[in-house]
């Protein structure tokens, strides 16, 4: 998964323009991740990147590149 | 003793009878002495809801209700075995969270089809003459969701709102003939189902959330299996087109 495909993702889900997120923003500053962005950024991930994403490990993110790397994480092997 | 809770001799379809909700009703209405059947796609886990099951002639019906063409005429095969039914319950649902951002129409499709759609279609091939017994019993498990908006729920609210909509309007016009037709509304209730659609949030999040919705915490699937118990049975009997809140207070507040 390239970074900057996931942050374009991520603009897109908070309604930010397109380039806004550059991996190192604070989540506890960035406007509109809420509860229910949170849950908008499980299915994000699931649906766009095919990654299941646990919420304890969603918690311990602080940045947007710590969602970043988490994605990458869970995002499955390709199958042959 | 009189016991104004007995089901001996009823034969009651209980759908989703897997897990959770479906699972506790049919356990609890076989020791009411009702004779029960058992309704979900998965085999399996329905013997392992039959081997609960106390008393006997209970069968198992393997089958997906997204399935609902074939709803009505599955109803008669089973009906043809089993003789009329004297209650039915629905139980099988499905609902996760879905933000409206990431709401698409396959989603509510799939939530509307199987919540609702199955619910209508099991209905109205229960309320059909030969099917049912004389003073029977339709219970249909709705949700808090269904009275109260939730966040990131939208589909699953509108998906259990239609079902009590639904419920009043047919109790209405099957009064006359004695078919009763009821809703509980439970709110979280310990299943798998609970924890799935909940997956989004950490054990923590979970417990703040619940003590702040519901001030009696967490239900149990056999408190909701209660109360549809209450409607099937006599107790229920001047009791149609009502929505029964099961949920630790949720609604109160």
């Amino acid at each position: 998964m390239n970074p900057s495909e996931f942050y374009l993702k991520l603009d897109e889900m908070l309604e930010l323009p397109a380039g806004t997120l550059q991996g190192n923003e604070v989540l506890e500053q960035l406007e509109g991740w809420d509860s229910v962005a949170v849950i908008t950024f499980i299915a994000m991930a699931d649906s766009e990147f095919g990654a299941m994403l646990p919420p304890k490990e969603i918690a311990a993110c602080h940045s947007v590149s710590d969602l970043a790397d988490l994605v990458a994480r869970h995002v499955p092997a390709p199958t042959r | 003793m009189h016991n104004p809770f007995q089901l001996d001799g009823r034969t009651i379809l209980v759908t989703g009878a897997s897990s959770g909700i479906g699972k506790s009703t049919a356990v609890l209405l076989s020791q009411l002495g009702a004779r029960v059947l058992l309704l979900a796609r998965n085999q399996a886990k329905l013997e392992q809801t039959a081997a609960l099951l106390e008393g006997s002639g209970h069968r198992i019906a393997v089958f997906d209700l997204a399935g609902l063409d074939e709803i009505s005429s599955r109803l008669a095969e089973l009906v043809d075995q089993t003789g009329p039914l004297h209650g039915l319950v629905h139980c099988a649902g499905v609902g996760s969270l879905m933000p409206l951002r990431m709401l698409t129409m396959a989603h509510l499709d799939a939530v509307m089809r199987v919540n609702f759609q199955a619910a209508v279609a099991l209905t109205t091939a229960f309320c059909r003459k030969p099917m049912h017994q004389a003073r029977a019993s339709v219970v249909l498990v709705a949700s808090v969701a269904g009275l109260l908006g939730v966040p990131a729920r939208s589909a699953y609210s509108a998906s259990k709102g239609a079902v009590i909509a639904f419920a009043r309007s047919a109790a209405l016009e099957m009064a006359k003939s004695g078919v009763r037709i009821n809703c509980v509304a439970p709110a979280f209730v310990k299943t798998e189902m609970y924890a799935d659609s909940l997956g989004a949030l950490t054990p923590e999040q979970l417990e703040r959330l619940i003590q702040t919705t519901q001030p009696m915490g967490l239900g149990d699937p056999v408190d909701v299996a209660n109360a549809i118990a209450f409607l099937l049975a006599d107790t229920g009997r001047w009791i149609t087109g009502s929505v029964l809140a099961v949920d630790g207070g949720y609604t109160a507040q």
